[in-house]
């Protein structure tokens, strides 16, 4: 596969910016590989409400 | 070629938990982290818990293969900067990556376990009630559904 990409004039005021986080990226500049991963758990069984037991895997 | 990177202002407040704020050119960055984020009515703690390994750090992620051999890219900077006048980023955290500059290679990842544990309205059992524990508690809708 051919992909042609031109670069033309970039200029870029004010960047705000509240949080970057989870395997996120910000980038000024140039890259050749980005790649990202993120997984997130928090099923039902997270929120448990009730005596305070230890961590187990299952729950 | 990679194109220069112009920024005037940076700000930044927090950069944490295996994150990544470069400035200027890099080759490979790599961040990985694995959270596990405990949050209990009571202060209250097991001692031996985050030892065991849970699904979530060990199960394999699927990810793109990349397979640049069968990829012509033809990149044409007819300007050689790009130019940023101020950024402000508050926090960056938990393997992410704020980068100025060029780099060839990016590869992150996180893998968070959130857990939370609210006393019942019966009240927790007695052995585990810290002493001050006379709570009123309210569940809180609101988070549970987010």
């Amino acid at each position: 596969m051919n992909f042609t990409v031109i670069n033309r004039e970039l200029q870029v005021g004010d960047v705000h910016i509240i949080a970057v986080t989870s395997s996120a990226v910000f980038l000024i500049g140039d890259a050749d590989i980005i790649n990202v991963a993120s997984a997130f758990d928090t099923p039902p069984e997270a929120l448990i409400i009730g005596p305070f037991v230890p961590l187990t895997p299952r729950g | 070629m990679k194109r220069l990177s112009m920024v005037q202002l940076v700000h930044n407040e927090l950069t944490s938990f295996s994150a990544v704020f470069q400035i200027g050119d890099s080759k490979e960055i790599t961040s990985r982290v694995k959270v596990l984020a405990v949050q209990r009515q009571q202060e209250l703690f097991f001692g031996n818990e985050g030892e065991v390994t849970f699904p979530i750090f060990t199960n394999p992620i699927p990810r793109l293969a990349i397979d640049t051999t069968s990829l012509q890219i033809n990149k044409l900077n007819e300007s050689p900067a790009i130019s940023v006048r101020t950024i402000r980023v508050l926090a960056i955290a938990f393997s992410a990556v704020v980068h100025i500059g060029s780099t060839s290679t990016i590869d992150t990842e996180a893998r968070i376990k959130h857990t939370r544990q609210l006393a019942s309205n019966s009240g927790a059992e007695p052995a585990l009630v810290a002493p001050q524990a006379s709570i009123r508690i309210i569940k809180d809708e609101s988070s549970c559904l987010q």
